[in-house]
């Protein structure tokens, strides 16, 4: 008898995935507001699942296991889209079906790591640099990536759960590339980071903001808009562009090599690239919107702030991660040593 | 009667298929992972190398190894020490307490072990319980840095996995004999005596056996590190999760594997040593 | 003395309880990210209702365990009943990779269960994960039950057999009946580890079948979710209700 009900659940189960039209996302976390998903929901049927990820490697290490299967849409950041693209995991976009594509800033397309575009388009785009709170008297001073060094940070300091985000600190410090190839300059750049690990009181990629917002940390180093949303919770919050530099980056939609719903996972990028759609997901999450027309419909405060929209000569310190090729190894070595200490 | 033979023969057949699928070649497949070639598009290039293990036990990784297993250690003290008391009252509790109390520590199972760490950094963070507790009873003036630190995946490890290490000794401790001590006492057998020949060989399988279902687990529950040490504690735990989901160095991951796989035999064989020695001659029960 | 001890129980279950407690307490606080508390509120569990993802989530766990839970108890017991009935050359083997295996730490247990499948070429999903779950619960299933089978008498067995019953009418008519108690602590066990499990869990399925620790993983990651605490809530009532169900139900039966 309890068996017979059981089957009748699974079969349930079973013919309800296969009956509706699903799209499955995987996408960074806190990067896509819920809303979006139940109106495109709502206007075509298609249900969405989106599962989170946060980090590059975890995204691309998750995929590939999949044999990039399983996601239809994905979210990769500059470096990976090349690297994905180069082993074939992510299938050529169809044009043709995105009728939107005209919003997007021509600045931010035909980029290296996809110069035609062929098998991505930007998402959001962002930069990762320092938010202070300004009531921790010594969290104040803090103005350069050099003041994170400082001893009486101990305990106060977040830093992203990312291999390339944390090394790059200390290769901007010594005024190297973020992209620097040469393993021994790579080495010496791990040698300075015990002394800011030291102050680290947690490595955060999903939410940093938190952290700050609870006082568990008075400096952190995050992405321009979890910055913003924490500087309008708490104004004491202020976001610096570090004189040495810091790390842009473009987040792509792309699809997946063997994706099941091609046919559903365009209509879904070509609603996200509907200006009134982005104009809504970058109020929320307040990074760059790569949609000219929607910049137009946001927030004036979110428009006008250098946060979200840094001024020309803040942009051109910054500069993009590309794909490191074999140098990988030398960083993931070092990674693996700061983690362990 | 040849029906029975089928069915028999059908049972005997499902039983070993089972197991061999699921049971060994699993395992012999990670140890053939742990001794191939890494390779940076695929996960794996097969060969035959030892360098995986002459990696872990290099340095870096010798070092998270050895630092998680001292903390998993740690762990396993402190749960037997709150745990052995606890089992011991509930071995001499009358039987409705009893099954009260046994109902009470299996319960929070019942949720998942991630909402229950989640659960405790509801109650360490800076403006959590403890604090409050704490600044009320004017016992601090400044909240206590709980949140994210080691001592957090401590006590998130030894929150999770107490249950583990109570019902074993309570297990053991039931099945032993208070006439046996009562005798040994009477035949002049000192305090001491009676804890180390009597006792303790016959609770000791249930020790041995709480100890590895709480030191193995502490050495591979990479949430309980992720959630409460703020990514910094690494676990053996989270260096598998990371080789295989994050770097994609399997043979790295595998070879760690089964490093703890080593390590569970080594536990195993010598709790068969404690059980047969209850079994033989002069622990005879 | 008497005092002293009452007091220790208390303060173990209190270290057991305490967090849970916060938890359903909090469930019903009006405020959104503090820890103050700002009056009582069923908010949650209406923003509970609307969360569907989190809803198929757990509903999705509970279909895991049941179904792994049933299987695991019918193969445990096929297994347990096996190995003490017939001698056949790899039973001891069968007993120690049992033993060996209900030992495996998670994670060990997790990676190679996923290097198995990818070998296999299975995609990772509903049916894996089933997969995963028996694996983890049926040896305490089969030692469970096993140990039960130990314990009685074959007189019943022999009686049987002498009144003509053969191997599947022993099985049916005599063995079950007499270790239903253990197999249903066998079921109710490995309903237990696998609504429990985080690790296994989170290597063997894949994007289309998502469970509630891996939904509540990327949640908690994210700070703060009063939603969270409603569901557990729930959860937590239904499961011990079930619980305490099974128990009366036991009681009775002996």
């Amino acid at each position: 008898m309890m068996l017979r009900w059981l089957m009748v659940l699974i079969a349930l189960l079973v013919s309800s995935s296969v009956l509706a039209a699903e799209l499955y996302v995987y996408n960074w976390s806190e990067y896509m507001p819920d809303r979006i998903l139940r109106d495109f929901q709502k206007e075509t049927g298609i249900k969405v699942h989106m599962s989170t990820y946060d980090s590059n490697e975890a995204m691309y290490a998750k995929v590939k296991l999949l044999g990039a299967k399983g996601y239809d849409i994905v979210v990769p950041s500059t470096d990976y889209v090349a690297r994905m693209i180069r082993e074939g995991l992510l299938q050529p976009l169809d044009k043709s079906k995105l009728t939107n594509l005209h919003n997007l800033d021509p600045r931010l397309l035909g980029q290296s790591f996809d110069p035609t575009n062929t098998y991505s388009v930007p998402y959001m785009w962002g930069s990762t640099a320092i938010a202070i709170n300004t009531q921790d008297p010594v969290a104040a001073q803090v103005r350069s990536l050099a003041d994170l060094w400082k001893p009486e940070l101990q305990g106060k300091l977040l830093l992203p759960n990312d291999m390339r985000g944390v090394i790059g600190l200390a290769l901007k410090r010594m005024g190297r590339s973020l992209n620097e190839r040469d393993p021994a300059v790579v080495a010496q750049a791990c040698d300075l980071l015990p002394d800011v690990v030291r102050n680290v009181r947690l490595f955060d990629s999903d939410s940093p903001k938190q952290a700050l917002l609870n006082r568990e940390v008075a400096v952190a180093v995050l992405w321009n808009g979890e910055a913003f949303i924490a500087s309008r919770e708490n104004p004491a919050i202020q976001y610096i562009y570090p004189p040495e530099g810091f790390s842009l980056w473009i987040d792509n939609l792309c699809i997946p090599k063997n994706a099941r719903n091609v046919e559903a996972a365009h209509r879904f990028i070509d609603y996200l690239l509907r200006p009134e759609v982005a104009a809504r997901i970058a109020e929320e999450f307040t990074y760059s919107s790569p949609n000219i027309p929607a910049r137009a419909l946001l927030d004036p405060k979110v428009q006008a702030s250098p946060v979200v929209y840094p001024p020309d000569d803040v942009l051109a310190r910054g500069e993009f991660e590309t794909d490191l090729g074999p140098a990988t190894a030398a960083y993931e070595q070092c990674w693996m040593r700061i983690k362990t200490k | 009667m040849r029906r029975d033979g089928l069915f028999r023969r059908l049972v005997i057949a499902a039983t070993v298929v089972w197991m061999a699928v699921f049971g060994v070649v699993p395992n012999l497949l990670v140890l053939g992972a742990s001794v191939s070639h890494p390779s940076p598009t695929t996960f794996l290039s097969p060969g035959f190398t030892l360098g995986n293990y002459a990696l872990l036990l290099d340095g870096i990784h010798a070092q998270i190894l050895f630092s998680s297993l001292k903390l998993s250690a740690a762990v396993t003290a402190i749960c037997f020490g709150l745990a052995y008391p606890f089992a011991a009252l509930l071995a001499r509790a009358g039987r409705r307490t009893r099954h009260v109390l046994l109902v009470l520590v299996v319960i929070p199972f019942w949720t998942n072990s991630l909402v229950r760490t989640y659960a405790m950094t509801v109650l360490l963070n800076t403006s959590g319980l403890v604090n409050r507790v704490l600044f009320a009873l004017g016992l601090i003036d400044a909240p206590l840095t709980l949140l994210y630190t080691t001592g957090a995946v401590v006590a998130g490890l030894v929150y999770t996995l107490l249950p583990f290490m109570i019902l074993p000794l309570y297990a053991a401790l039931d099945r032993f004999d208070p006439r046996l001590e009562e005798a040994a006492r009477d035949l002049g057998a000192g305090r001491f005596q009676v804890l180390w020949y009597i006792k303790l060989p016959l609770v000791l399988p249930g020790i041995i056996t709480g100890c590895m279902l709480v030191f193995l687990p502490g050495l591979g529950m990479f949430y309980v590190a992720d959630v409460l040490g703020g990514a910094k504690t690494m676990l053996v735990g989270n260096f598998i999760r990371d080789q295989f989901l994050v770097t994609r160095q399997w043979p790295l991951g595998a070879a760690a594997s089964t490093l703890l796989t080593m390590i569970m035999i080594v536990l195993l064989l010598i709790y068969w040593w404690s059980q047969r020695r209850i079994h033989e001659g002069k622990l005879d029960v | 003395m008497k005092w002293l001890r009452r007091i220790y129980i208390a303060m173990v279950l209190g270290f057991l309880y305490i967090p849970l407690a916060v938890m359903v307490v909090y469930s019903f606080n009006a405020s959104r990210f503090s820890m103050d508390w700002k009056g009582f509120s069923g908010e949650w569990y209406l923003q509970l209702w609307n969360n569907t993802g989190l809803l198929t989530a757990a509903l999705n766990s509970l279909v895991v365990a049941v179904v792994s839970a049933t299987l695991s108890t019918v193969l445990g017991t096929l297994i347990a009943f096996t190995l003490t009935r017939w001698r056949f050359p790899s039973r001891r083997v069968i007993g120690a990779t049992l033993f060996v295996m209900m030992m495996s730490p998670d994670i060990v247990i997790a990676i190679s269960l996923l290097v198995l499948f990818m070998l296999l070429g299975l995609p990772l999903g509903f049916g894996t994960l089933v997969l995963a779950h028996v694996t983890l619960c049926l040896p305490f299933v089969a030692i469970v039950v096993q140990g039960k089978l130990h314990g009685f008498d074959p007189v019943f067995i022999e009686a049987a057999r002498d009144l003509g019953a053969g191997d599947f009418a022993v099985f049916r008519y005599i063995v079950v009946p007499l270790v239903t108690p253990a197999v249903l602590a066998g079921w109710l066990l490995s309903f237990t580890l696998s609504l429990d499990d985080v690790v296994i869990s989170f290597f063997t399925t894949g994007p289309t079948f998502e469970v509630l620790p891996l939904r509540i993983y990327s949640m908690v990651r994210l700070g703060f979710k009063p939603e969270i605490n409603a569901l557990c809530t729930i959860m937590m009532a239904i499961t011990s209700l079930a619980v305490i169900i099974a128990y009366r139900v036991f009681k009775e039966e002996k």
